[in-house]
């Protein structure tokens, strides 16, 4: 384990690191929730690999575990951010005033029944 | 193996096993004979409990996973695309996070796929959350609604079909 690679993990968890903080700021700086949702799932994911990388790189005999936690973010942080945006929509959450068509608003709309959001996801 | 009116029992998906007791070892980091057994005991019983049964819900999704060779060069030549992709979401996510003015355009757009499992669905809506400047707001059947930043910088339809069409002739031929 030369001093070489711990500065390149090191190197790695801070890139991460820096992702990780441009995700907040996202979230604070981004006009609407679904925008602010869009910039905390991307940064993060890549962030949180990054970070899981550099550890990697410390310590190489945790690189399977540290592939499976990967694997978990991966699969688990896109369905967080579905979750949160499409009950942002149910709930009316208002978009950004520079927002063009919502197309979901609309389908609800000509579905008719004024409560067409609320409905659950009809399975085929 | 019993069979009953309707529904056929059995122990279950081998994929399921397999994946289920991959993770077990790799999660104990250890071949010990005692946590091998224990290991292939739970595993099957989670397979039993969640493909045992054919026509249930996740009984059918589990038995239309197989894993082929040709399944799993789609599935890996998907995960490179993917990767590339989620660096290009965040350089472009940078771009508009450290602009001075944040002056986006954001819109849902309608979707249609033509992937018919629910496992290569979920894969590409998952998929799509972590490409460049789109995010799933809803699935409805094979329809997506994908919300966008920035609907000005090109048009719709094209960018879309930009970013499913890579996705889905891979995940097609991993899922079905």
């Amino acid at each position: 384990m030369g001093a070489a690679m711990e500065i390149v993990g090191s190197f790695v968890v801070l890139l991460g690191a820096f992702f990780l903080f441009s995700a907040g700021l996202g979230v604070l700086r981004m006009p609407d929730p679904f925008t602010r949702i869009q910039a905390g799932t991307k940064a993060t994911t890549l962030g949180n690999l990054l970070v899981l990388a550099g550890l990697g790189i410390h310590h190489p005999d945790w690189a399977l575990k540290l592939l499976v936690i990967a694997g978990f973010v991966l699969m688990t942080n896109p369905v967080s951010s579905h979750a949160l945006s499409r009950a942002a929509h149910r709930a009316r959450t208002p978009m950004a005033p520079t927002t063009g068509a919502d197309a979901l608003r609309e389908d609800e709309a000509a579905d008719g029944s004024g409560n067409a959001g609320s409905a659950p996801a009809q399975a085929p | 193996m019993k069979l009953t009116s309707k529904d056929v029992i059995s122990i279950g998906s081998p994929t399921l096993f397999i994946l289920l007791f991959v993770l077990w070892a790799i999660v104990n980091a250890s071949l010990e004979p005692a946590l091998i057994v224990a290991g292939v005991a739970v595993a099957l019983a989670i397979t039993r409990l969640f493909s045992g049964r054919e026509r249930s819900w996740s009984g059918r999704i589990w038995r239309s996973l197989a894993v082929t060779p040709r399944a799993l060069w789609h599935f890996l030549a998907y995960l490179g695309i993917f990767l590339i992709e989620l660096v290009r979401a965040n350089v472009g996510m940078l771009r508009y996070v450290y602009a001075r003015h944040i002056d986006i355009h954001p819109g849902v757009v309608k979707v249609e796929t033509r992937l018919a499992s629910p496992l290569g669905r979920l894969a590409l809506a998952n998929s799509i959350a972590l490409t460049p400047g789109s995010l799933v707001l809803g699935l409805e059947g094979s329809v997506l609604y994908v919300h966008w930043l920035d609907v000005r910088t090109s048009d719709r339809e094209e960018a879309t079909r930009q970013i499913v069409g890579p996705f889905e002739k891979h995940l097609e031929a991993a899922f079905g």
